[in-house]
């Protein structure tokens, strides 16, 4: 059985609706991240970059990093249909996870969310901010695009959604912005699917 | 096949990978430092502003690091740049996403552009400070963990190689020291010619 580690409404919770979305047994472990837990001995034995999503496979192997681990369920999972069949389609899920992880995640909501780890001096906390929220809405500007005319970002749904989705999360609940239209509508269709409602009830969200 | 660079920039990455492949190409410099990724000729390619960006032979454009060297690799499986195997394949996706979503930005884009984390001048030198620190944390990190002997996975050479060689370079632009296995690296990198032309076309 896979086990997840993740901390509520963290990226994490992406690689948990992956999880929900293959229906086959896991188990999910909370890390408490407000008080450290992801630097005490016995999670950073497992993980050294002391970071959640992490995956403990059947084996008791361990992989990290969100996109690789979307892309090891999604392949080996053939029958959930978690990303487009052809190398051109699995690309493009890529590069829309690469956007939202690497892109707007650790570069722009980092920035809205912890300033100080940005600017060392207090009196740039606002600009620090200021640059994140721009740096967010214009990674929302480039999935906005891509949604025009689908449902999903690759037209059916992949492992490319979820990150989308946890992104789009936090701009609505914990930074209480406006979604663009397409993005907002992505994210209602996100939230109707059954798999992402046992996520956001497991994880004390819903 | 044309891909966007900027000398010296990540972007070495995907040009030794390119060279690798040995299939013709062709490339297009800009500089990330002159503001030319930010002008409308750019942008209408990118709208993200960065490099590497791939213009495939349909006209179709790929962006991000880890996508463009993982469909490269893919695409070109005689190459040998990446394992046959689902497992393979992921451990190089975990390498490429180290190394380009966290080294680089956190580490290293705190020393080359302090500005962008601090306006105020007088913080910058605390910026680069704490970039030199977690560069070196994250590299040691890496040194530790890391599964092969010569190159990064057990399986042998692969694209996530040449990731970790724009970095290698780096090393020595911001005066850090690197632990022995990165150093070693980089002359086994050196050594290969696909890497020397790469590095031959960025001087020019």
């Amino acid at each position: 059985m896979n086990t997840l580690y993740y901390a509520p409404g963290a990226c994490s919770i992406g690689i948990h609706i992956l999880l929900e979305e293959i229906g086959q047994p896991f188990e999910a472990k909370q890390l408490d991240l407000k008080n450290g837990a992801q630097f005490k001995p016995d999670f950073a034995g497992i993980n050294p970059k002391s970071k959640v999503p992490t995956l403990v496979r059947d084996d008791g192997s361990v992989l990290t990093e969100y996109p690789a681990i979307a892309f090891w369920l999604a392949a080996t999972n053939p029958a959930a249909k978690l990303m487009p069949a052809t190398p051109d389609g699995q690309a493009m899920a890529l590069q829309y996870t690469d956007h939202a992880v690497s892109t707007m995640h650790m570069q722009a909501f980092s920035r809205m969310f912890r300033p100080s780890n940005f600017a060392p001096g207090e009196a740039d906390a606002e600009a620090v901010k200021a640059r994140g929220r721009e740096l967010y809405e214009k990674g929302f500007a480039v999935m906005e695009k891509a949604l025009a005319g689908k449902d999903y970002l690759c037209g059916d749904f992949s492992f490319a959604d979820t990150a989308l989705f946890y992104v789009s999360m936090w701009w609505v609940m914990r930074m209480d912005g406006t979604l663009p239209a397409n993005v907002a509508a992505h994210y209602a269709r996100m939230l109707a699917r059954p798999a992402v409602q046992r996520v956001m009830a497991a994880e004390g969200l819903a | 096949m044309k891909l966007i660079y900027s000398p010296g920039a990540c972007s070495l990455g995907i040009h030794v990978i390119l060279e690798e492949i040995g299939q013709p190409f062709e490339t297009q410099r800009v500089s990330t430092r002159d503001g030319s990724v930010h002008k409308p000729e750019f942008t209408a390619i990118n709208p993200k502003s960065k490099v590497p960006t791939l213009i495939r032979d349909d006209g179709s454009v790929l962006t991000e690091f880890q996508t463009i060297a993982f469909w490269l690799a893919r695409a070109n499986p005689s190459a040998g740049l990446i394992p046959d195997d689902l497992e393979g394949q992921a451990r190089v996706l975990e390498m490429l996403d180290y190394i380009c979503g966290t080294i680089h930005p956190q580490g290293f884009t705190r020393q080359f552009r302090p500005v962008n984390f601090a306006r105020d001048e007088a913080d910058q030198p605390r910026v680069v400070a704490q970039g030199k620190a977690l560069a070196e944390k994250y590299l040691a990190l890496l040194a530790d963990s890391w599964k092969g002997d010569e190159w990064l996975l057990p399986t042998g050479y692969s694209v996530a190689d040449a990731a970790l060689f724009f970095m290698d370079q780096w090393c020595g632009r911001s005066g850090i020291t690197p632990p022995d296995r990165i150093t070693r690296h980089q002359q086994s990198m050196l050594a290969r010619p696909a890497v020397q032309r790469a590095l031959a076309r960025e001087a020019a």
